[in-house]
């Protein structure tokens, strides 16, 4: 089931219906029997991924308050820092000991449904005819999400960062809540089970901010997402030969502008789903495309996943005992630079892991690790642009961050070039098409239409694209836009909001029985 | 003890001594890299460790809360 779709909508409706007629607890069990309805529809078979995942961290959570309770008794008992010291680690040892267990359970899951289509061919060298149910393995929706959320969670009970659940149903319906599983956002255990253990009541301004949120959505996703992937699409999948890297130029920076589109279009509808039963899901998004460094791209864009990353590994990795060693180490043996070790192999690591968690092919790995240079490179870098800016009286105006806009544009061009293309080949191809036969002119001709979008799809796209900028304007400058509008006077308003809807409705690019084509993020 | 913090904080991150939000690392006055660096310093200071589950948002809103980290570490 998509959430562009009549049947979504209907769900939704019942959904929203029985949440408000029926009071307090039972709410959360409402949300819990539509969030497996909806996985079940989509998935169109057993959740076993699902179970397994929510068992083995609501297992592994128990396990850990119980331990945790043991530390604190046992702490009670100790009268100077040493001993104290020492129950510390002893039980430290301990819950990394149950951690660790579970995140190979949970890693191994994930892996084997990642990359069982990739081991097949192996799988039936070694094995012959016994690894052919490999075939049947589909990776179940969402698995990418649900299990980091779930490891996010293990981590979290151990860091004392959030209380272990002891009701299965209620820890369930965290991982499990239809608005965010199939594509997140990434949501903490803490923030959550506060919403979901209040009692909401019915909010008719509350209702109607969902409701514009998720037409908000899927108007990002159908009128401009759909519509830049047909261009896309086709220029990516034609001889590259015959392409002047100019159209190259045009379909990558439409594809930088469709993958936002689409996957901040999928979590508006997300969150304005979740919105309307009064539970707020974490911003995914903060105009990434206005970021003036490759750093505060990533602060911006899927903001969830960078910061389940940053705690989650990355400081992991750094405050460990090794981590530690190693830092005090470099930093004794190289001075100044020695400081910036640890972080860059941090770095490192935590885009590498990006790139394969977001897909299975090589191009992805390279850009997980094209990413990690890029970052590494400005850290150590970074103190030198200070002296620079300096030297050549740089001051920080509105042309400088142009400057940085421009340069942040560039390095995620170059990025995107490699995860679009269908090989790595083609990507080669297309880095060669800009310098070797770029023909810029050539965009100018009636060949740009040649691609799937008529004239007139250029024009409005050109309109959309002018409004959406519009409406990213004013949040950046703090603006609620749904507030900003409700203040305006009648006319205009209605006017918006006929607009938007009149537009998704006539343009949208929809497919039979007025469904969509399925979201990009989806497939991570 | 505060004077040391705040000339850790000076070294690595001046604009957090002027900030005055409550959410530095969101805001983006802080990232992550200076947070392992101020983390890094902090621990050779005062001879304490800081545990990966101590940084966090909250506890890097603001200076203030920076100070009573390392206070509350310092008694523990």
């Amino acid at each position: 089931m998509q959430l562009i779709s009549l049947s979504f909508v209907i769900l939704w409706a019942i959904a929203f219906s029985l949440y408000y007629l029926v009071t307090g607890k039972a709410q959360r069990y409402v949300l819990l029997a539509v969030s497996l309805l909806f996985y079940v529809t989509g998935l169109r078979a057993f959740p076993l991924s699902l179970l397994l995942a929510a068992f083995t961290a609501y297992g592994c959570g128990l396990y850990l308050k119980r331990l945790l309770a043991q530390e604190r008794t046992a702490l009670g008992a100790c009268q100077d820092r040493e001993s104290k010291k020492a129950v510390r680690d002893a039980f430290q040892r301990r819950r990394k000991r149950i951690q660790v267990l579970s995140f190979l359970l949970l890693l191994g899951m994930l892996v084997f449904y990642k990359y069982a289509a990739i081991a097949l061919p192996y799988a039936e060298r070694l094995a012959g005819s016994h690894a052919a149910f490999l075939e049947r393995v589909v990776m179940p929706l969402g698995i990418s999400f649900y299990t980091l959320t779930a490891m996010g969670y293990i981590i979290d009970v151990g860091r004392e960062n959030c209380e272990a659940e002891t009701n299965p149903l209620c820890f369930l319906l965290f991982l499990a809540y239809f608005p965010s599983i199939t594509q997140g956002p990434f949501n903490r255990y803490a923030p959550m089970k506060e919403q979901f253990c209040s009692a909401h009541i019915f909010d008719y301004d509350r209702m109607l901010r969902g409701i514009q949120r998720f037409v908000w959505g899927a108007f990002k996703k159908l009128v401009i997402a759909d519509r830049l992937g047909i261009f896309v699409d086709r220029v990516y999948s034609a001889e590259s030969s015959t392409v002047p890297g100019s159209i190259f130029v045009c379909a990558t920076v439409l594809y930088m502008l469709q993958l936002y589109a689409d996957f901040s279009g999928y979590i508006d509808m997300a969150m304005g789903v979740s919105e309307s039963f009064g539970i707020m899901l974490p911003e995914n998004f903060k105009r990434p495309y206005f970021a003036k460094s490759v750093a505060e791209f990533w602060r911006r864009w899927h903001i969830t996943l960078g910061t389940w990353f940053k705690d989650y590994v990355m400081f992991s990795f750094v405050m460990s005992g090794p981590g530690r060693r190693l830092g005090k180490a470099c930093k004794k043996r190289w001075s100044s630079f020695g400081k910036h070790v640890v972080p860059i192999l941090g770095t490192l690591a935590v885009w590498f892991f990006t790139g394969i968690w977001h897909g299975r092919t090589a191009a992805y790995m390279l850009w997980g690790i094209y990413y990690g240079a890029v970052m590494s490179v400005s850290l150590v870098l970074e103190p030198r642009y200070a002296v620079w800016k300096e030297k050549l009286h740089i001051r920080e105006g509105r042309l400088w961050s142009l400057v940085g806009m421009a340069r942040t544009w560039l390095i995620v061009f170059a990025a995107d070039v490699l995860i679009r293309s269908e090989s790595l080949r083609q990507a080669g191809e297309i880095y060669l098409s800009f310098v070797t036969r770029l023909h810029p002119l050539r965009l100018l001709t009636s060949e740009i239409t040649a691609y799937g979008l008529s004239r007139y799809d250029f024009i409005l796209l050109a309109a959309v694209l002018l409004v959406w900028l519009a409406v990213s304007v004013l949040e950046e400058r703090g603006e609620d836009v749904r507030t900003y509008l409700a203040a305006k006077p009648a006319l205009l308003r209605w006017v918006c909001y006929y607009g938007v809807v009149l537009t998704l409705l006539i343009t949208g690019i929809y497919g039979g029985g007025y469904d969509t084509a399925v979201f990009m993020y989806q497939s991570f | 003890m505060e004077e040391k913090v705040l000339a850790i904080l000076k070294e690595h991150c001046e604009e957090a001594l002027t900030y005055d939000g409550d959410s530095m690392m969101e805001d983006g006055v802080i990232d992550s890299f200076t947070v392992i660096n101020v983390v890094g310093d902090l621990e050779d200071e005062f001879d304490i460790e800081i545990d990966a589950k101590y940084v966090v948002a909250e506890n890097f809103k603001n200076k203030e809360a920076i100070i009573a980290l390392v206070k509350r570490l310092l008694e523990e």
